[in-house]
């Protein structure tokens, strides 16, 4: 069921589109209590790299195995929930149990759970002793003296089984419920939670403690070409402008005076609805189709020369602030959609981009080494970005794939109307901040 | 790869003659790392890196490295000279598989 990526009505038919339209309309009188419009949307094929297509496939023993990049997991998730409009299973349901009967608890084995980075790893969140433990994350309650608050054995089992019992709403996984971890192994864990006792041992170094650790101060100016080598990649895609392409015709044909002209501000009011495709398209998306209509040339997303163009597209717009639209009433269907993926717990882990985006829950905190970036402060008008951890440019689709792999759910394919609708809501925040690409981020 | 070679040079916007000037550089290029193999020993091979920089202005050397492995790919190089006369500053990057990729920066005076 994981291939049925499109949705499912659809036609392309002039009598539809106008159905189309009106029922935006009438989504956008609907109040807000009625939740978003899922109807209205095209089928959509994709145009992504077959490594970015989020596709399944079945080996000859039977096992599925995930397409994903390089060097990424192939784990399937396919058991658990994602971003696609179609995937109307619930999430992961809220489970008690009781820690079960004639197992010990072994601190040891617990503490070594606790750190294994193949299993969360615990401490990508929460903070125990040792200058073993690194890089220790602040998303969670620091657990250092956890052992002196006399918590019952049960209850500590079932914060970590399934800790929606107590705290509905909470950002922490069911990891019993879910599957990560067997009723065993958490028996290990409460046992080494209740091992945790004050005094705590005074820092010897104040990088492992995420409170006292030095806050990321970023890689210096992204715009210096011998600073960031995706200006020099992005220099390259002017090249590309002016190619033509099988039909014996360039980008540069059509838009006149070379990128920086042709394109400037172009960028600023993407991702937005186009109306000859009747769905969201960032840049990149809106390459996929457009650039093959046109030159003959395949754009694929996630290509190398689909990201290139990208960057020379945005580069156009640098120091312009981003002004998408956020009004129209396809807009904000669009965005309504994309919030409510925002707040959908996903995957193996139950989590939502809220929970480490938003300031009220990890936004600025570490998770491990990381500093979690903040919604409200806008993420995307650096994108495409060059990671230095990878050595390559990314757009925003790679990074949200990225992103949701560790958190066990499949990715979908990177130009997918989720995507691209989830984008706008994130970008909604950028608006009328400078635009800045590409980025150089860790 | 076929960006490798790719190289940039930049100098402050404003030299005066006689300045020490701060000049930044950098190269697109792989960097190939010491490989192992399952049993942790080192497979040798002619590694693919840079492993001599150097800097000529007016006709004269003002910086030269040796590299290693343990630098990062697509690195940049930072150094200072002093820029006495307007000319042209030329870096060129060695590699071991006798790759040789030049940039140049023109030292102006305004």
């Amino acid at each position: 069921m994981a291939s049925t990526r499109g949705l499912q009505t659809s036609s392309s038919s002039e009598p539809a589109r106008r159905l189309v339209v009106l029922a935006l309309i009438l989504a956008g009188c609907a109040t807000v209590a009625d939740g978003p419009d899922y109807s209205a949307l095209p089928r959509w094929t994709t145009h992504a790299l077959p490594q970015a297509r989020g596709d399944v496939r079945v080996l000859p023993d039977g096992r599925r195995q995930a397409v994903r990049y390089e060097g990424w997991t192939t784990q399937d998730f396919g058991g658990f929930r994602t971003y696609a409009y179609d995937d109307t299973r619930p999430e992961v349901p809220v489970s008690r149990a009781t820690p079960p009967a004639g197992v010990s608890g072994d601190a040891k084995k617990g503490r070594a759970l606790f750190l294994s980075r193949a299993k969360a790893p615990c401490t990508g969140c929460h903070l125990v002793p040792g200058a073993d433990v690194w890089p220790a994350g602040s998303v969670g309650p620091d657990l250092s003296a956890i052992g002196d608050r006399r918590l019952p054995d049960t209850y500590l089992y079932q914060q970590i089984w399934d800790p929606r019992v107590t705290f509905p709403n909470t950002t922490m996984p069911p990891w019993g419920a879910s599957g990560a971890f067997t009723a065993e192994e958490i028996v290990h864990l409460v046992a080494y939670l209740q091992t945790l006792k004050g005094p705590i041992p005074p820092e010897q170094d104040a990088e492992r403690n995420p409170l006292t650790r030095r806050r990321p101060t970023g890689f210096g100016d992204n715009l210096d070409p011998t600073n960031n080598p995706a200006v020099v990649l992005a220099e390259d895609a002017e090249k590309l402008w002016n190619a033509s392409g099988p039909n014996g015709r360039a980008c540069a044909n059509c838009h006149d005076g070379g990128a920086a002209r042709a394109m400037h501000g172009v960028a600023t009011r993407y991702p937005k609805f186009v109306a000859a495709y009747g769905r969201v398209m960032s840049i990149e998306d809106f390459l996929t189709v457009h650039g093959p209509e046109r030159t003959g040339r395949p754009l694929l997303a996630e290509s190398e020369d689909n990201v290139d163009l990208a960057m020379l597209i945005k580069m156009a717009s640098n120091g312009m602030p981003v002004q998408v639209d956020v009004t129209s009433a396809e807009a904000r269907a669009a965005l309504a959609r994309g919030k409510a993926s925002f707040y959908r717990r996903i995957g193996e882990r139950n989590h939502s981009c809220a929970d480490c985006h938003t300031p009220e829950r990890g936004a600025n905190k570490f998770l491990g080494g990381r500093m979690l970036v903040d919604v409200t402060e806008g993420l995307t008008r650096h994108f495409p970005t060059w990671r230095t951890s990878q050595g390559a440019a990314w757009d925003m689709r790679r990074r949200f794939q990225w992103c949701m792999t560790p958190l066990g759910a499949n990715m979908l394919a990177a130009d997918a109307i989720e995507y691209a609708e989830l984008e706008l809501y994130l970008t909604s925040f950028d608006n009328g901040k400078p635009m800045s690409v590409p980025g150089i981020r860790h | 790869m076929s960006d490798i070679g790719k190289v940039r040079v930049r100098l402050p916007s404003s030299i005066k003659p006689g300045d020490v000037v701060r000049v930044r550089s950098l190269v697109i290029h792989p960097m190939e790392r010491i490989e192992r193999d399952s049993k942790g020993r080192i497979i040798d091979k002619k590694y693919l890196y840079i492993n001599r920089v150097v800097a000529t202005y007016l006709g004269k050397t003002v910086a030269a490295f040796d590299t290693t492995q343990s630098v990062s790919e697509n690195p940049t190089f930072v150094f200072s000279f002093r820029a006495t006369d307007p000319g042209t500053l030329t870096i060129t990057f060695h590699d071991t598989h006798g790759g040789k990729y030049e940039g140049t920066a023109d030292v102006k005076f305004v």
